[in-house]
């Protein structure tokens, strides 16, 4: 076992580690703290590339290259709770992906959060972070995998709430957390279960984990009640953990409320890193998702996946949640919520790809929009940042002019995440998921819901992209309207290098990502099968892909024009105008802008009848099981009464009669604890006998 | 006697040899040398030197693990084994700690002559455990006890300090007569001091009166020793007297060597004649007396605590009733929970040490040890309180610390014992009962830390960096042991297994 495969945990300890000491370092060392989380930021990263290059240099075995390094926590019963960590190329990609994005987003992080008072606690927050989502990644038990997902949820909350002066920050955190927990106990279910039916958490175990192939026989051959097999049920139950943490329908309300939170928070944990656990998830756990009755025959890679009802399960939420939040993000008004939508919509996207097309399919979107999303994030955080905290896109405008830099990446992030053809790494990406759902046996319908939901992301964008940078300013007449002036210097401006470098880079990988992911030179995909990496040119023809291609680069173009044709047409002239889309059919436009209503919905039904069970349970409890203890305490109550009064009448007053005085009862009383030596050594004497006796009388009985 | 050989029985006892050695040249060297400096000095001079004899002692147990692994000396008269050598290590950490937690105290001048007696107190605790022999027992057992009347009254500018120590010595000049008593029926039921000799001998003969005399004598010289009801009534009057850092080396050190000898006498020595404290099946020996004996120091030592005003003796009926947990390790003596009560004495003792040396750093800054000198520690002092948090949380019991886990094993031993299961059920529900009991008087002392407000004219309290470092070394162990208790756990399990291999 080599080094780097003994010593991965180095990777989540370092974030972790400076996450704890900035805890405790004094608000005023920002230096301190910032370059404390950097620092260990990039040594992670360089770490990450260690282990990639030592995957890298294992593969072309035809089977994925894995090591683990497990180890035994403690002692429960007889059985040992066993935690460990897996090094193979999922972790891999994973493991530089998060360091990378994640170092970018920290140095972002120190303009975007320069001015404010508490830059320690952030950083301390964001590094904890960070070494979480990466305890996630390395996990080989799904134990610590939960143990690091539930860290990760509550960093998540922290940070959501970090400006928790604000009411509507805190009721997001809150929000969030509750949603994503309402996902995690089911999985916990199905962990407990995994664990009741196979006896271990680990991944892989040398043949014994639960996750390979003797575990999966005997969880496929098993069948729940309900005729279910117990390797679906649990898929499933397991799979409920990742629409809450990724933001599936009907679970993703909580994601576009978590804008709330500072927006490299929004960039780094809403877009890249940890809804993307969701996706990993079940990326991780695939040979239970796709474990069959029909034995697979180990070695032969399945080019067309088995459709079992758990992948079936996963591939029709990805593609409802793909056009459900991509129609939404159409109709909103807020910069980062319509990015929002746009990354729950994404996310679907990858679920989608997971379900039709295996891990490498699902997991290369997750890459490259992590990367174009982060992009696209923080390019929205140096707009907001430039417009002094506005966020309402109908108050932007023609800011090309003023943040050249911020346009010129932004631009590439928007192309990017349409899937603009040939150039973009987000085309490439998407089109192998449209290809996938394509050849899907089951059903046709995930694929068009996938070109509408592409149609719609080049609306959308489009649309964002007219109000934001094009035409001119209309933050002046905002000023008067919403917010207060800020007299000196009212004008837009472009962001401090410090946030805009990241950007360049950011750019400049959303454009080569791509090229790794080609039909005729699929290196992401061979590298995650451990296949031999080789260019084939051929690949092109075969089967469907032109046309797919073909169909989606279509698409795209005509979500671009028909942006073009209803906001980029005619200028934006003023704030108040009402939209174009809401000129065409005012009432789809409002069901659209109020999220169809969904939170309206939860408000109506969970959460209303959530109120009336809690208040059921306070008036049961104040009547009815209060009335009880009433009962009780009033009735010791009495006997106490009954008690005093005897004590005071009959025993008191025997007693008093009984001794000469008080004076001389309370020093009888005294005399029992006055700490007298001898009465000690009394006791000790009457002790010994007592048990004797004690001995004696057991013997005898 | 022909036939023994001295160099066998120095290298047998080297180590402790080595100890009283490094304690004669602290005193030396603090009469001559450094007769002239500052009590800090001296301090330092002699914790230095007692830190160097403890490590060269460690040293010298280490070595001797690599030479051979079990070694006896004249039938067991002196024992060198991994689990004496678990034990003895274990005791020089914690003589050293106490040694550098009483570094910044003032309670006396007489510095040489403190190190020396923790030293050979130190010693007397090593022979101790390394012994299965009645005399030496009871030699080793007299060491230590002396070495610890005089540091209880090593405080000769305090009249309590005085009284406690008289207590303490009358008290346990008692115990230490009915023990040798017990010792004496002994030898004459068997004809012998060994203690394997013993058990042989007075196999399956409870109904003796004799032995049930020997038994009840025995039970109590060690009860007296750990601290157990009825024979606790020395340990608050000693507690609250004492100087902190001896207090605290009562309730650690001496506390480890008594219950590993304690449970040695009555696993080995009366292996025949244990009886059964189970409610279902009921048998005389010493099982019962002695689950009556944890019964009664749960109870009273969890119930008196909630009354107590000072820290000090609050501390002490907590022992107490520590000491009715462990007591119920000795009633299952399985090896699981012998093992299980070497893990939870070895935490106990660590976390003890560790609270005094925190009620040291407020007596010393505030003049008193009562529960009101504690309120708003957390604002003076946040460090310390910090580590006080850790101690008292580790000794209710709250995962995950160490003391979560020393519970957790140890009931769980005690409900998996040998003959019927959940036998003594009864006994674990109790004791669980009453943890929770326990839960409230530590609560009351972190309340007064963290959420009282200091008294107006309260300054920050000074504490010197070694006791900040020491203190939160031990904190950080609590925890360590606590999030991964297998480190300990299999150490104790694997010298376990060596010797009964």
């Amino acid at each position: 076992m080599t080094w780097i495969v003994k010593n991965l945990w180095l990777i989540p300890i370092l974030p972790v580690l400076a996450g704890g000491f900035g805890a405790v370092a004094r608000q005023r060392n920002r230096v301190f703290a910032a370059s404390l989380a950097i620092g260990s930021m990039v040594l992670s990263f360089l770490l990450s590339l260690v282990a990639m290059a030592h995957v890298y240099s294992l593969t072309g075995q035809g089977t994925a290259a894995r090591e683990v390094f497990n180890f035994r926590w403690f002692e429960f019963g007889n059985e040992w709770v066993s935690l460990g960590w897996v090094l193979d190329p999922l972790t891999a990609v994973m493991l530089v992906m998060v360091t990378f994005v994640g170092t970018l987003i920290f140095i972002y992080s120190l303009g975007y959060m320069a001015h404010d008072e508490n830059f320690t606690r952030f950083f301390c927050f964001l590094s904890l972070f960070a070494g979480a989502m990466l305890g996630v990644v390395i996990a080989n038990s799904l134990l610590l995998l939960f143990m690091c997902w539930e860290l990760v949820g509550l960093t998540s909350y922290l940070l959501i709430g970090f400006w928790y002066q604000k009411p509507s920050a805190a009721a997001a955190a809150k929000k969030a957390f509750i949603t994503t927990r309402i996902g995690d106990l089911p999985f916990l279910l199905g962990v407990v279960w995994l664990y009741a039916q196979s006896g271990t958490l680990l991944f892989y175990n040398g043949g014994s984990g639960a996750i390979e192939h003797s575990a999966l026989t005997a969880l496929v051959a098993q069948t729940t009640s309900s005729g279910m097999a117990v390797s679906t049920a649990i898929a499933l139950l397991i799979f409920c953990g990742a629409v809450g943490k990724s933001g599936q329908v009907p679970l993703h309300v909580w994601l576009p409320d978590a804008m709330e939170g500072p927006t490299p928070v929004s960039a780094l944990i809403h877009a890249a890193t940890m809804v993307a656990a969701g996706v990993f998830l079940v990326a991780r756990v695939y040979p239970l998702m796709s474990a069959s009755p029909s034995p697979v025959v180990s070695g032969v890679v399945a080019t067309a996946i088995t459709a079992t009802t758990a992948l079936k399960v996963v591939a029709w939420i990805g593609a409802i949640t793909a056009v459900f939040a991509a129609s939404i993000a159409v109709a909103q008004n807020d910069i980062k919520r319509i990015l929002a939508y746009s990354t729950v919509s994404q996310l679907g996207y990858m679920m989608l790809g997971l379900g039709v097309g295996g891990v490498a399919v699902g997991i290369f979107h997750l890459i490259t929009h992590a990367f174009f999303k982060s992009l696209l994030f923080m390019g929205a955080g140096s707009v907001i940042h430039g417009c002094h905290e506005q966020q309402d896109i109908r108050r932007m405008g023609g800011l090309r002019k003023w943040m050249p830099v911020t346009f010129a990446a932004y631009s590439v992030g928007m192309l990017a995440l349409c899937g603009f053809p040939l150039f973009f790494s987000g085309f490439w990406s998407k089109d192998e998921i449209l290809h996938s759902a394509h050849g899907w046996s089951v059903s046709q319908i995930p694929f068009y819901l996938g070109i509408v939901g592409a149609l719609l992301t080049a609306f959308y964008m489009t649309r964002q992209m007219f109000y934001v940078f094009f035409g001119e300013s209309r933050l002046a007449s905002a000023s008067h309207s919403t917010t207060p002036p800020n007299a000196p210097n009212d004008t837009p401006h472009e962001s401090p290098s410090v946030m805009t470098m990241p950007l360049v880079i950011l750019a400049a990988c959303s454009v080569l990502l791509g090229i790794i992911g080609t039909p005729a030179w699929n290196a992401f995909h061979a590298f995650l099968q451990g296949e031999r990496i080789a260019v084939d040119f051929a690949r092109f023809g075969e089967n469907g892909i032109l046309p797919v291609m073909l169909a989606s680069s279509l698409v795209v173009f005509f979500g671009l024009a028909l942006g073009w044709w209803l906001y980029g047409r005619k200028p934006i002239y003023s704030a108040d105008q009402p939209d174009a889309l809401a000129a065409l059919h005012s009432q789809l436009f409002g069901v659209l802008e109020n999220k169809f209503f969904v939170d309206e919905i939860y408000q109506a039904t969970i959460i209303r009848f959530n109120g009336w069970a809690a208040s059921a349970s306070n008036w049961l409890d104040r009547r009815v099981w209060s009335g009880g203890v009433q009962l009780v305490s009033q009735s010791v109550l009495g006997l106490s009464w009954f008690n005093r009064f005897v004590d005071a009448n009959v025993v008191n007053a025997g007693f008093d009669a009984g001794c000469s005085s008080a004076t001389r009862g309370a020093r009888l009383l005294s005399h029992l604890q006055n700490g007298r030596v001898q009465n000690y050594l009394r006791v000790l004497g009457v002790a010994l006998v007592v048990f004797v006796l004690f001995l004696i009388w057991g013997s005898k009985g | 006697m022909t036939g023994t050989s001295y160099r066998e029985l120095l290298l047998l006892a080297l180590p402790q040899t080595v100890v009283v050695l490094a304690g004669l040249i602290a005193l030396a060297l603090d009469l001559s040398l450094f007769r002239n400096s500052t009590n800090r000095v001296r301090f330092s001079a002699g914790a230095a030197i007692a830190c160097a004899g403890s490590l060269a002692a460690g040293c010298c147990i280490l070595l001797s693990q690599t030479h051979g692994a079990i070694q006896t000396f004249q039938n067991g008269m002196l024992l060198s084994n991994p689990l004496t050598h678990l034990i003895q290590i274990a005791l020089l950490l914690l003589a050293v700690l106490t040694i550098l937690l009483s570094i910044d105290s003032t309670f006396t001048d007489h510095i040489g002559e403190y190190i020396l007696l923790i030293l050979l107190a130190t010693a007397g605790m090593m022979f101790l455990v390394s012994t299965e022999d009645l005399l030496l027992i009871f030699v080793s057992l007299e060491l230590l006890s002396l070495c610890l009347y005089v540091l209880t009254g090593f405080n000769k500018h305090s009249v309590h300090s005085a009284e406690a120590a008289l207590k303490y010595f009358l008290f346990g000049g008692m115990s230490a007569a009915f023990l040798l008593f017990g010792f004496s029926y002994l030898y004459g039921l068997s004809g012998s001091t060994n203690l394997v000799r013993i058990a042989a001998a007075t196999e399956g003969s409870v109904m003796d009166p004799l032995l049930m005399v020997a038994i009840v004598m025995t039970v109590t010289g060690f009860g007296f020793k750990v601290a157990a009801v009825p024979f606790h009534l020395w340990s608050p009057d000693a507690y609250e007297g004492a100087p902190a850092p001896a207090a605290a080396f009562i309730a650690s050190a001496s506390k480890v060597a008594s219950f590993f000898i304690f449970a040695q006498v009555m696993v080995l020595g009366f292996a025949g004649t244990a009886g059964n404290a189970g409610w279902n099946v009921r048998a005389p020996g010493w099982a019962p007396l002695v689950a009556v004996v944890a019964a009664l120091s749960l109870v009273l030592g969890n119930v008196a605590a909630l009354a107590q005003k000072s820290v000090k003796r609050l501390l002490a009926y907590s022992a107490i009733a520590h000491a009715g947990y462990m007591l119920l390790a000795i009633v299952s003596h399985t090896q699981q929970s012998i093992a299980a009560l070497l893990y939870y004495v070895l935490t106990y003792a660590l976390t003890t040490i560790g609270a005094f040396g925190v009620v040291a750093v407020v007596e010393h800054q505030t003049g008193g040890d009562k529960l009101s000198d504690f309120a708003g520690l957390s604002r003076r002092a946040p460090l310390p309180s910090m580590c006080m948090l850790v101690f008292l949380l580790s000794l209710a019991g709250i995962p995950p610390l160490a003391g979560f886990f020393g519970k957790f094993y140890l009931f769980s031993a005690a409900l998996a014992g040998t003959t019927a299961s959940l036998s003594l059920l009864w006994l674990v529900i109790l004791a669980v009962a009453m943890s929770a009991v326990s839960l409230y008087y530590y609560l009351q002392v972190l309340k007064r830390i963290y959420v009282e407000q200091p008294p107006a004219d309260a300054a920050p309290i000074q504490i010197s960096i070694l006791s900040q470092i020491v203190l939160c070394l031990i904190a950080a162990i609590i925890i360590l042991l606590g999030c991964a208790p297998n480190l300990l756990l299999r150490l104790i399990q694997n010298a376990l297994n060596a010797i009964i291999a």
